[in-house]
């Protein structure tokens, strides 16, 4: 079992996160507090649920730059319904149901218009962001439903933190559709090779509304744990969170050439990454320093993915 | 010529598999095929033959749902039937095995064999049946292989048998393989065979298009020759012959051909010189192996081989796009290491590519630009003198630091349109809108700037019209009267013999024969190839 784990795709960013905390721990014992440790699931779980969205994309060989955007979208809406004293359960079905068709739009834009994905969801960002500085008006609205936030920050059997919960149920949710189902086979052959996959009769444009739909929802999900936590939501819920996301499949060992997508990865790197931020608060590390970081993690994963792509090419025409 | 060998259609017994009567087909005003028919019956291998451009390929095309035809009807079981893609081919019962891979490199093998057709319990995959149905089918096909295998990390020809498993995985009755063994070795293709024998004898209806005469003598029933889009012969294997088949496959065409005489070095007058370039025992690859051949200055020499014999794999050795593993490259006598494109043109190498839409033209320059792409007028024996009167800058514009100046190029360009006979409006009109003769030439006008002692030229007149096709002969010609030696590499025999003083056969990425185009004939020179 352990000799399989460390050989497969996802080995090293589980080396990596095991590395980080022993680093961690041995700098400061206070890493390892129950405190510190809920605050990096619950910032690790909802960074994954964007992740493993983000990561059926990339498998696709697209992009999804309003993912940042949509969390804040749905935060806000959830937030203003909650307001109006709207029932949970229907706040909840309706903010999701406007990333999913946020991401709808973001398709469209893909099929009809031939827009690459990356400058399509580009003009949606800018819109989406737009969007809600008018429907706030640049305001924060406060969220005074104390059930909504237990539900992300509260604990099941006084244990484990919802939001880990709500992100394994969505893990499997989307490691069933990704490798069990004909609609996520179809993902990684569109991103392996379209022309195969368009003669093999695939519906490449039925599958890329699946996606993004789909990205759209799970972006909308953790929209809301964010506002959860925080209490309240205005339109700097999200920002930079498409970065994040893109970052985070990445490190988990996803390669940005598409065919494939490790999901596991995606979650290890999620923890990874919410591990060495809470590491360098606790460590003293001024948060200036934390685009630093990331970006050289960054750098070191997008290295393996080549070294890791030219061994699978080696001995091949390479113009 | 061709009545000789036009056989009379036997009345046929039973209702045939698939039919296809009156098939026509125009690409961009003109017609490919004119009205074509063909009966596939169950339990029968039917061979399709036919020189590049016969029509074969557009008639499978349409046979599979690829393509959709101008005219003609389409019977399966005697109802009419219409495809709007391949996928309703499929359904169907027509299996295809396409001649160019269409895999998904990223995924397993059973992931790209049920791919589109996965079977599903409740909408998920049935993964388990899947692969017991997957190992059967490798095992018959000798892939030593898990079906988790991912695709990509195979051989080319293991990546051929895996789309050879999606054909005959599933339910079928009309199987289509175009050149299924283009990549195959020996041993897999007697395998193939095998299983080519065993669905016959199940009944499957089966059309096999080779170029290896051989083996549809080998393996076909019943054999239809196309030429220029009309159907020239159809017989029972049984009643005919190759040099029979061969004279349909050509028409007329061999005897203009003889008559195309002109002085050209012989092998006798260059054997006691250095040769300009040679290999020595070559391997490049998992295709070429132990290839020696030499070309001296004002010599053409020609390539042969149908696809996958190593033609087009060779040309990009000799010009560093393919590395070589082992043996020797030698110019002038002197070994060289050619590794990299820059290396063969400052070695004075020059390829034209085979794909000029994807590896020659830059489709958004004009014309002008595309010619002097490249071009560096300190390096320019002709230009040189002109420039010395700025020798203080010449010494950047080595370096390719300076920018060129405009005069410089339109000189360089304005020369090669004459010499070549480029028709654009100006230029500056954009080269996409050149007929494919007239690209080739300012492809070729890009090659001469460089003042190359070698010239490799891949398909140098594939996509070209006739009148156009003369022009760049003697442009080749004019090259090699300048002393340039020049390697054609050439599906069309007729080609190679108006061109060439000797001919290589390639066969299975070996030299299977050096022939002199004096002593030869087009029909021996196919032989040669289909081996």
């Amino acid at each position: 079992m352990l000799k399989k784990l460390l050989s497969s795709e996802s080995a090293a960013s589980i080396i990596a996160l095991v590395g980080v905390v022993i680093v961690f721990t041995l700098i400061n014992n206070r890493f390892l507090t129950r405190l510190n440790i809920e605050g990096i699931i619950v910032s690790a779980s909802i960074s994954a649920i964007v992740g493993l969205g983000m990561t059926l994309i990339i498998a696709m060989r697209a992009l999804d730059l309003s993912v940042g955007s949509i969390m804040g979208f749905s935060a806000i809406s959830g937030a203003l319904l909650l307001s109006h004293d709207v029932p949970l359960a229907f706040v909840v079905a309706v903010a999701l149901a406007v990333g999913g068709a946020l991401g709808f739009i973001n398709s469209q834009l893909i099929n009809l218009l031939r827009l690459p994905s990356f400058v399509a969801t580009l003009a949606t960002l800018s819109m989406i962001l737009g969007g809600e500085l008018l429907i706030t008006d640049g305001a924060t609205v406060t969220i005074r439903n104390s059930m909504y936030s237990k539900l992300v920050i509260g604990r099941l059997f006084g244990v484990v933190p919802w939001a880990a919960v709500i992100a394994a149920v969505v893990f499997a949710i989307v490691w069933i559709v990704f490798h069990w189902t004909p609609f996520g086979r179809h993902i990684a052959a569109i991103g392996g090779d379209l022309r195969a996959a368009a003669g093999a009769g695939i519906n490449v444009k039925a599958v890329t509304m699946g996606v993004f739909t789909l990205a759209g929802v799970l972006a909308a999900l953790a929209g809301l744990m964010v506002a959860g936590m925080l209490q309240n939501a205005d339109s700097t819920v999200g920002v930079g969170a498409e970065l994040t996301a893109i970052a985070v499949v990445v490190v988990g060992g996803t390669s940005l050439m598409g065919g494939r997508g490790n999901l596991i990865g995606t979650v290890c790197a999620a923890f990874l990454l919410a591990s060495v931020k809470a590491g360098l608060n606790i460590a003293n590390v001024s948060s200036k320093y934390e685009g630093l970081v990331f970006g050289g993690i960054l750098i070191i994963a997008l290295m393996a993915d080549g070294l890791r792509r030219g061994a699978r090419r080696k001995g091949m025409l390479v113009v | 010529m061709a009545e000789n060998t036009l056989v009379v259609r036997r009345e046929s017994t039973g209702v045939p598999a698939l039919r296809a009567t009156g098939m026509r087909k125009q690409f961009g005003g003109i017609e490919v095929l004119h009205g074509v028919d063909l009966e596939l019956r169950p339990g029968e291998v039917h061979a399709l033959l036919g020189e590049n451009g016969a029509g074969k390929s557009t008639i499978i095309n349409m046979l599979s749902g690829r393509l959709s035809p101008d005219a003609g009807r389409l019977e399966l079981n005697g109802e009419r039937i219409e495809f709007k893609n391949p996928l309703s081919a499929r359904r169907a019962g027509i299996s295809m095995i396409a001649q160019e891979l269409e895999v998904v490199p990223t995924m397993s093998i059973v992931e790209n064999i049920f791919l589109g057709a996965e079977p599903s319990w409740y909408g998920l995959i049935q993964w388990g049946d899947a692969r017991r149905k997957v190992t059967s089918v490798l095992k018959e096909l000798g892939v030593n292989a898990e079906p988790g295998r991912i695709v990509g990390s195979m051989s080319v020809a293991d990546q051929q048998l895996v789309e050879i498993a999606k054909a005959i995985v599933g339910d079928f009755h009309v199987l289509i393989m175009d050149e299924p063994t283009s990549a195959l070795n020996l041993q897999d293709t007697e395998r193939l065979f095998k299983i080519v024998r065993r669905l016959k004898a199940d009944g499957v209806a089966i059309l096999y298009v080779s170029h290896r005469l051989w083996e549809v003598f080998d393996l076909a029933d019943r054999v239809t020759v196309l030429r220029d889009g009309n159907l020239v012969a159809s017989s029972l294997i049984a009643e005919t012959d190759i040099t029979t088949v061969i004279r349909a496959m050509l028409g007329n065409k061999s005897s203009l051909i003889a008559n195309a005489e002109r002085p050209r070095k012989s092998a006798a007058d260059t054997k006691e010189k250095t040769p300009t370039l040679s290999l020595d025992s070559v391997d490049s690859g998992t295709l070429l192996r132990n290839i020696s051949l030499s070309v001296h200055d004002g010599e053409i020499v020609g390539l042969a081989g149908v696809l996958g014999s190593g033609r087009a794999e060779l040309c990009e050795a000799i010009y560093g796009l393919r590395p070589i593993d082992r043996g020797t490259l030698s110019l002038n006598g002197a070994p060289t290491n050619l590794n990299e494109p820059k290396a063969s043109l400052a070695n004075g190498v020059f390829l034209l590519p085979e794909d000029r839409k994807s590896e020659g033209v830059f489709g958004h320059l004009d014309v002008r630009e595309n010619v002097v792409l490249g071009y560096n007028p300190a390096t320019d024996p002709a230009a040189v003198k002109i420039a010395s009167t700025t020798t203080n800058r010449s010494s950047w514009r080595l370096a390719g630091a300076a920018p060129i100046p405009a005069p410089a190029e339109r000189r360089a360009f304005d020369a090669m349109r004459a010499a070549l006979g480029i028709k654009c409006s100006g230029p500056s009109s954009n080269i996409s809108h050149l007929s494919g003769g007239n690209q080739q030439k300012a492809l070729f006008a890009r090659g001469a700037l460089s003042h190359p002692n070698v010239m490799v030229l891949s398909e140098p007149t594939r996509g070209v019209d006739i009148g156009a096709k003369e022009e760049i002969y003697s442009a080749i010609d004019s090259f090699a009267a300048r002393g340039v030696a020049v390697i054609v590499a050439s599906s069309e025999i007729s080609e190679l013999l108006r061109l060439a003083s000797r001919i290589y056969v390639l066969r299975s990425g070996r030299i299977a024969a050096e022939v002199e185009t004096t002593s030869t004939t087009e029909e021996q020179v196919l032989k040669l190839m289909a081996g």
